[in-house]
C-alpha cells in the first residue's frame, strides 16, 4: 500500500463516519482513490490528503473546526471532499459544479458517473440506514416485516493504523 | 451383517447426527468460495456455487427430517457439530482435507472430491471399513461413532450403512408389531418452508420416504452412477456442475460423463480475493477491527445454528427467520474477505467458523406474519 | 424442472418468410402473447412469436446484463435497465418536459401535445412490460364490470365478473400469485369456498404496519357513507411461500425463469425493493417464465412448437379485401440495434394475434390503415392517474426495504361516490419518496451539499431523513373518453420508418375530482399518523393539472388500456368479448387495449385472464 492510501482511508473514515473495516469491506477503497486522481488529478488529491494529515489530533475539539475550515470550507478542496463523501455513500461521482471548474480549470473526467456496478451496490448510504441498494443485497424473504437494523457507529472516530 | 452395522436405534440416531454434521460441513467451504469471487467475475461459477449451497442446506434439512422421523432430536449446537477446518473426509483408503479457501483450481479440486467419493475397486468390494488414525485436532467427518478410527470407504458407503440400518431396525420393529418411525409429524420440515431449486422437501414418515430421502442426498451429490442427468428433469448432480467449471463447458442432454458438449463458459481463476486458507481468530492481529468482525460473525453463525435447532425441534416456521440471517452472512463474509489481513501481506481475511459454545437464543423480534 | 440452455428456438427470418404453416402468429412476447402461445402449444399448434426487441434477455447472461446496465446507470429511472434501441424505441420519462397547450413535442418516441404530458411507459423487449412491472395483481371488483349501469360512468363490459372469475384463477396460477384469500375479501370480493392462492401472502412491511397502527379503527365520511380504514396486503405476482392447500391439496410449485439451464426457477422474493424496473433474482413474474414452458412443448415428431423471431418489428397488417381476413404481416427484420438497416419479410399464418400492448397494437392497426367499423381503434386510451403524497413519519420505519409495495389502503376502491368522482386505491411505497423526489439520492445531495453534514451527523441525518419516508401513491380510476387517444401521422416515424404513436390525453374531470379528494384524504391520514407532510406540486411539472383552483402533478401508471375496446357490437367496440376483431375474423387484438374500464386494479391480472378466454376461442376456431 502506498503512503497515500492510509491518509485516504483516514480522511474517508473522518468524512463518512464508517470505520476502516467498513470502508475496506466495500472492496472499493483503492478504486475511489484512483477515481479522485482520475477526475481532479493527483495534485489536488494530494492537497486534500495533506489537509487531512495536518488536522489537529483526534478527540480534540479543534479538529471538527479544522475539518470545516481547512477541508470542507476550503475553496479548492471543499467541493472535492463533498464529492468524495457522495462517492462513498452512493458509488456515484457527482460532477463538480461549473463554478468550481471555471475557477480551478475544467477536468474532462468530471461528469456524473457510476464508478462501477459494484460501486452502486456497495454505496454506504444503504448500510447507514439499515437497508440495501435497490436491486441488490436484498435482506431475505420477510425481512421487511421487522424493524430495520440500523448499525451502531462511534460518534467520534478514532484514526488507527491497523495494517 | 458385520460388526460395524447399525444395530440399535440410538446408534442410528448418532449416525444421522453425523450425516447432518457432514452435510453442514460442506456449507462453509462452498459459501466462502462463493463470496470470495470478485464482483463481475465468474458469473457461471457464482450460479453453480449458489445452487449447490442451497442444495446442501436442503440435504441438511432432509437429514434432520429423517432423524425427527425416528424420534431423534437434531442438535446443531452440540460442541462438535461444526467441523474444525481443515476437516477430513473419507476418500477410499486415504482421506482428504476440506478447508476454507477462496474460489480457484485448488478449491474446485477439493469440491470434486467431496461430490464424487471414491468407488471401491473390485478386490475391495465387501471388505469392511478402513482403519486410519485421525489426529485428535482434526474433525473426521463420516466416521463410525463406535469405532472412531474406522472410516467408511466413501460418503456413499456411509449413507448406505444408514439405509441398511434403517431397513434392519424397521424390519426388527415390524417383527415386534411396531415401527421405528414414531416421530411427531409436526416436526417435519416441508417445502413450504424451503424452496429455491434443488428439489422438493418432503416429510419422512416411513421406510419408503426415509430411503427416498437418502437417495436424493446421494444422487444430488455424486449422481446415480448412470447418466449425468438424473431423469426427465435433467438436473445435473453437483459433481458434474463443478466439472463444467473445470472443463469450461456446459453439459447438455445426451452427453457422456467427462465430455460436456454444451456452450462454453468462462472461468477467471484469478477472479477471487486472496483469502488466507483456514484462518483462525487467533491468527488475526489482536485489537484489529477484522478480528472483532470475525468473532462477531462466529457469534452470529452460532445464533443461526441455535435457531435452526429450534426450527428442527418442533418450530418449523422459525426457518423463515433463518432466511434473513443467511443474507446477513453474505454481507458479513464479503466484508471479512475484502479486508486485508494485518501482518499477512497479500492475504485477506475470512470467516473462521469457530463457533463458540453457550450461544444464547438469538433475539427474535417477532415471528414472521406469514406463519399462519 | 430444467429447460435446455437455449430454450427458445430462434427462428431465422428466411425460414419464417417461407413457412406458411403457422397456426398462430403472435406479435409481442409479453404476458398476453405468452399465455396464448403456451395454450396453443399445449394443444399441439404451431406458433410463431414476433418480438421487436433483441431477445438478448431470454438468456440468463442477457438478463444479468440488464441488471448490470441498471447498476451502472447514473439515472435510475424505470427504464434504465433496458438499452437504447432505436429500432424498437420505448418511452423514457426523464426525457419529458412541460408543454404549453397546443405545443407538440416529437423529440421522444411517443409524440405528445400539451398541456398534459403523460410519463407512461412500456417496454419493447423479450417479456414485454412484465420485465419491469411492479406485479401487484388485484382483481377488478364485481362493480367495475358494470360502472355504466351502477354509476352512470364509463362503460359496461360485455362480460360479467362471473364469466371472468375462473380465468382470474388461471391467471393467478400462471403468474403464481402470492396472497391470502381472507385479506382479499373486501368490498364484496368473493372466492370459491375451497380457493387459496398459489402462494401465501407476502408479509406487510414494517412501514405498512406502522401506518396501519395509526389508521386502523378510524374511518372517513364521503357523501354520508362511512368507510373504515386499514392497511391491506396486495396480492403479488412474485414467489413467496407455496400454499400446500392449493389445487385441492396438490400444492403449487413455482417454475420457470429465463434460461433455466442454471437457475431452475426464479428465487423466492428477497426484498430487493426493485420490482420496478427489474427483479435481480426473477422472483417477480415475467412472461419469460410462461414462455420457457411454452418453448419446452414438443409436437408429435418431437419438434418444438413455439418459435421466437426476435428483432422483428411488425410494420403492417395486410388484409384480403374480399374476405376482410388478415392475409399476412409485413415484418421489418433488423440485424443490429445500432443500425436502421433492415429487410422486410411477409409472415403468413391462420390466426394473427396482436399482443404488443395497448399503444403499440393500436399504433400498428392505425399504421396499417385499419380504423375498424366503429372508428374506435386508438380511442378510449386509459391509464391510471397517479397522485403522489409524501410525508415523514414520526418514527423510524425502515423505509427502502421489501418489495416495491406490499400493502395499501383500498377501502375507497368502491362506493356510491363513484357516481360523482373516481375511486382510488392507495399504494404505500416501500421505496420511500423515490418516485416523487428521487430519494434517497436527492436526500444525500441535500444533506452533504446544502446542510453541510459529514461524519456521524451525516449518518444520523440519513437515517432521520430516509428511514421515516412515507409515500402514498393514489392510483385513481380513469374512465374511457374517446378523445383520449393514440393516433399516427406519416410525418412522425421511427428509425425503421414505422409511424410512431401520437398520444393525446386530458385527465378527465371525474378523475380530477377523485384526485382532489385524494389529496384531502392524504392530509387526513398524515394527520392521524402525526406525519409531516412534504407534498408539493410544481407548476412546471410536465404532468401538472389545475383543478378548482389547486394544482396537482399527475403521473402515469403504465396501466395502459382501452385502445381496442371490447363490446357487444361492431359499432360500439373494436373486439368482441373473446378479443376477436369484429372486422377481421382471423385477427385478435389482445391485452389491456380490450378493457372497457380499468377500475382501481393494476391491469395485468385482468388482461391475462381474458387472454385465457381468447386462447380457448382461438383453438376452437382452428378446429
Amino acid at each position: 500500500m502506498t503512503s497515500r492510501f492510509e491518509p485516504f482511508l483516514g480522511l474517508s473514515a473522518e468524512l463518512t463516519a464508517f470505520s476502516h473495516f467498513d470502508l475496506l469491506g466495500t472492496g472499493l477503497a483503492e478504486t475511489y482513490l484512483a477515481t479522485l486522481d482520475k477526475v481532479v488529478g493527483g495534485e489536488i488529491t494530494d492537497a486534500l490528503l495533506a489537509a487531512f494529515t495536518a488536522l489537529p489530533p483526534p478527540e480534540s475539539k479543534a479538529r471538527i473546526q479544522a475539518v470545516r475550515t481547512t477541508i470542507l470550507g476550503n475553496e479548492l478542496l471543499g467541493d472535492v471532499a463533498r464529492a468524495l463523501i457522495k462517492l462513498w455513500y452512493s458509488g456515484t461521482w457527482f460532477e463538480l459544479s461549473s463554478a468550481w471548474s471555471e475557477r480551478f480549470g475544467p477536468r474532462p473526467a468530471n461528469i456524473t458517473f457510476v464508478v462501477s456496478p459494484d460501486a452502486y451496490i456497495e454505496g454506504l448510504l444503504w448500510k447507514a440506514i439499515g437497508a440495501h441498494p435497490a436491486g441488490a443485497k436484498g435482506q431475505g424473504f420477510g425481512s421487511w416485516a421487522f424493524p430495520p437494523k440500523i448499525p451502531a457507529f462511534a460518534p467520534a472516530l478514532d484514526f488507527q493504523n491497523l495494517t | 451383517m458385520d460388526s460395524y452395522s447399525i444395530k440399535t436405534l440410538d446408534e442410528l440416531k448418532e449416525f444421522l447426527y453425523r450425516a447432518m454434521q457432514l452435510e453442514h460441513a460442506t456449507i462453509p467451504p462452498y459459501l466462502t468460495a462463493l463470496y470470495s469471487i470478485k464482483p463481475g467475475a465468474n458469473q457461471d461459477a457464482t450460479q453453480v456455487l449458489r445452487v449447490i449451497v442451497v442444495e446442501e442446506m436442503l440435504h441438511l434439512t432432509i437429514a434432520a427430517n429423517i432423524l425427527n422421523a425416528i424420534g431423534g432430536k437434531p442438535d446443531l449446537v452440540r460442541p462438535d457439530f461444526v467441523a474444525r477446518y481443515p476437516a477430513a473426509l473419507p476418500d477410499g483408503e486415504t482421506d482428504f482435507k476440506v478447508g476454507i479457501q477462496a474460489f480457484g483450481r485448488e478449491a474446485l479440486a477439493t469440491f470434486l472430491k467431496i461430490e464424487r467419493p471414491a468407488q471401491r475397486p473390485e478386490h475391495l468390494v465387501g471388505k469392511g471399513l478402513i482403519y486410519r488414525k485421525t489426529p485428535p485436532d482434526i474433525t473426521a467427518l463420516a466416521s463410525h461413532p463406535r469405532h472412531e478410527d474406522f472410516h467408511f470407504y466413501s460418503i456413499g458407503e456411509f449413507y448406505s450403512a444408514i439405509a441398511e440400518g434403517i431397513k434392519y431396525l424397521e424390519a426388527e420393529a415390524h417383527g415386534a408389531g411396531t415401527t421405528i418411525f414414531t416421530g411427531d409429524g409436526s416436526r417435519q420440515i416441508t417445502s413450504e418452508y424451503y424452496y429455491s431449486g434443488g428439489g422438493e422437501l418432503f416429510p419422512v414418515t416411513d421406510l419408503k420416504s426415509a430411503l427416498e430421502a437418502i437417495e436424493l442426498i446421494i444422487e444430488q451429490g455424486e449422481g446415480d452412477g448412470g447418466g449425468i442427468y438424473e431423469d426427465d428433469d435433467h438436473e445435473l448432480a453437483h459433481y458434474y456442475r463443478f466439472e463444467e467449471l473445470v472443463k469450461g463447458r456446459y453439459y447438455q442432454k445426451g452427453d457422456q460423463p467427462g465430455q460436456p458438449t454444451g456452450p462454453h463458459l468462462q472461468v477467471d481463476w484469478e477472479g477471487a480475493y486472496p483469502i488466507k486458507e483456514n484462518l483462525k481468530v487467533e491468527d488475526i492481529f489482536e485489537g484489529s477491527e477484522l478480528r472483532e468482525a470475525a468473532i462477531a460473525f462466529n457469534t452470529r453463525y452460532g445464533e443461526f445454528l441455535q435457531l435452526l435447532t429450534r426450527a428442527f425441534n418442533g418450530q418449523p416456521s422459525l426457518l423463515l427467520e433463518a432466511v434473513p440471517m443467511m443474507f446477513e452472512f453474505r454481507n458479513m463474509i464479503l466484508e471479512l474477505i475484502r479486508n486485508p489481513l494485518p501482518k499477512h501481506p497479500g492475504k485477506n481475511g475470512s470467516p473462521t467458523y469457530q463457533i463458540p459454545g453457550g450461544i444464547k437464543q438469538p433475539a427474535v423480534t417477532r415471528q414472521a406474519e406469514v406463519n399462519a | 424442472m430444467l429447460f435446455p440452455l437455449e430454450s427458445a428456438i430462434r427462428a431465422d427470418a428466411k425460414t419464417v418468410a417461407e413457412s406458411g404453416d403457422y397456426d398462430i402468429v403472435i406479435v409481442g412476447s409479453g404476458i398476453s402473447g405468452a399465455i396464448i402461445a403456451k395454450q396453443a402449444a399445449e394443444a399441439g399448434k404451431r406458433v410463431l412469436i414476433l418480438e421487436a426487441g433483441t431477445g438478448a434477455n431470454s438468456t440468463l447472461a442477457g438478463y444479468d446484463n440488464l441488471l448490470t446496465t441498471f447498476y451502472s446507470a447514473a439515472s435510475k429511472d424505470n427504464q434504465s435497465p433496458f438499452p437504447l434501441n432505436a429500432n424498437a424505441a420505448i418511452p423514457r420519462s426523464p426525457q419529458l418536459r412541460k408543454l404549453q397547450a397546443g405545443e407538440t413535442d416529437s423529440s421522444n418516441y411517443i409524440v405528445q401535445s400539451g398541456p398534459y404530458v403523460s410519463d407512461t411507459v412500456y417496454t419493447r423487449i423479450f417479456g414485454g412490460t412484465t420485465m419491469h412491472w411492479e406485479a401487484k395483481t388485484p382483481r377488478l371488483l364485481r362493480s367495475d364490470f358494470t360502472t355504466r349501469t351502477l354509476f352512470g360512468q364509463g362503460l359496461d363490459w360485455p362480460l360479467s365478473f362471473e364469466e371472468v372469475e375462473e380465468d382470474y384463477r388461471l391467471a393467478e396460477r400462471e403468474i403464481g400469485v402470492s396472497a391470502n384469500v381472507e385479506d382479499q375479501q373486501y368490498l364484496g370480493q368473493t372466492f370459491p369456498d375451497d380457493y387459496v392462492f398459489p402462494m401465501r401472502g407476502i408479509p406487510l412491511s414494517y412501514l405498512d404496519q406502522q401506518v396501519n397502527k395509526g389508521i386502523e379503527g378510524t374511518s372517513v365520511e364521503l357523501y354520508d357513507k362511512t368507510y373504515p380504514l386499514k392497511v391491506r396486503p396486495y396480492p403479488q405476482g412474485r414467489n413467496g411461500i407455496p400454499n400446500p392447500a392449493y389445487d385441492g391439496g396438490k400444492g403449487y410449485r413455482p417454475i420457470g425463469a429465463v434460461d433455466t439451464h442454471q437457475v431452475e426457477e426464479g428465487g423466492r422474493c428477497q426484498g430487493n425493493t426493485n420490482c420496478v424496473p427489474l427483479c435481480p433474482v426473477q422472483a417477480r413474474y415475467h412472461s419469460g417464465k410462461s414462455l420457457a414452458k411454452a418453448f419446452a412443448v414438443s409436437g408429435e415428431r418431437g419438434e418444438r412448437l413455439v418459435e421466437l423471431l426476435p428483432q422483428a418489428v411488425a410494420s403492417k397488417v395486410n388484409i384480403d379485401p374480399d374476405s376482410g381476413k388478415v392475409r399476412s404481416l409485413s415484418v421489418k427484420i433488423y440485424k443490429d440495434p445500432a443500425s436502421p438497416a433492415h429487410e422486410t419479410i411477409t409472415v403468413k399464418g391462420k390466426i394473427f394475434v396482436l399482443a404488443a400492448g395497448a399503444i403499440e397494437t393500436a399504433r400498428l392497426m392505425l399504421a396499417s390503415g385499419l380504423r375498424s367499423t366503429s372508428g374506435l381503434v386508438g380511442r378510449n386510451l386509459m391509464d391510471h392517474a397517479y397522485l403522489l403524497n409524501w410525508a415523514l413519519m414520526p418514527e423510524i420505519c425502515g423505509t427502502m426495504r421489501g418489495t416495491s409495495s406490499t400493502g395499501g389502503i383500498v377501502d375507497l376502491r368502491d362506493g356510491p361516490f363513484r357516481e360523482k368522482q373516481a375511486a382510488f386505491a392507495i399504494d404505500i411505497h416501500n421505496d420511500g419518496w423515490g418516485w416523487a423526489t428521487g430519494a434517497p439520492t436527492s436526500d444525500l445531495l441535500e444533506l452533504v451539499d446544502d446542510r453541510n453534514l459529514y461524519g456521524a451527523d451525516l449518518r444520523r441525518g440519513m437515517v432521520d431523513q430516509v428511514s421515516r419516508q412515507l409515500l402514498l401513491a393514489f392510483m385513481i380510476e380513469v374512465m374511457p373518453v374517446e378523445s383520449n387517444r393514440i393516433s399516427v401521422d406519416p410525418q412522425y416515424t421511427d428509425a425503421l420508418g414505422n409511424m410512431r404513436p401520437i398520444l393525446s390525453f386530458t385527465v378527465p374531470e371525474y378523475t380530477m375530482k377523485g384526485a382532489a379528494y385524494g389529496r384531502q384524504f392524504a392530509r387526513t391520514v398524515f394527520a392521524r399518523l402525526g406525519a409531516r407532510d412534504h407534498t408539493h406540486y410544481d407548476p412546471n411539472d410536465y404532468g401538472y393539472v389545475a383543478y378548482e383552483g389547486q394544482g396537482y402533478a399527475i403521473r402515469g401508471g403504465n396501466h395502459l388500456a382501452g385502445t381496442h375496446i371490447m363490446g357487444t357490437t361492431k359499432t360500439n367496440s373494436v373486439v368482441d368479448k373473446n378479443q376477436r376483431s369484429w372486422d377481421h375474423e382471423n385477427l385478435y387484438l389482445v391485452g389491456g387495449g380490450s378493457m372497457p374500464t380499468i377500475g382501481t386494479a393494476n391491469v395485468t391480472l385482468t388482461l391475462a385472464a381474458i387472454c385465457f378466454r381468447s386462447g380457448r376461442n382461438i383453438l376452437k376456431s382452428l378446429h
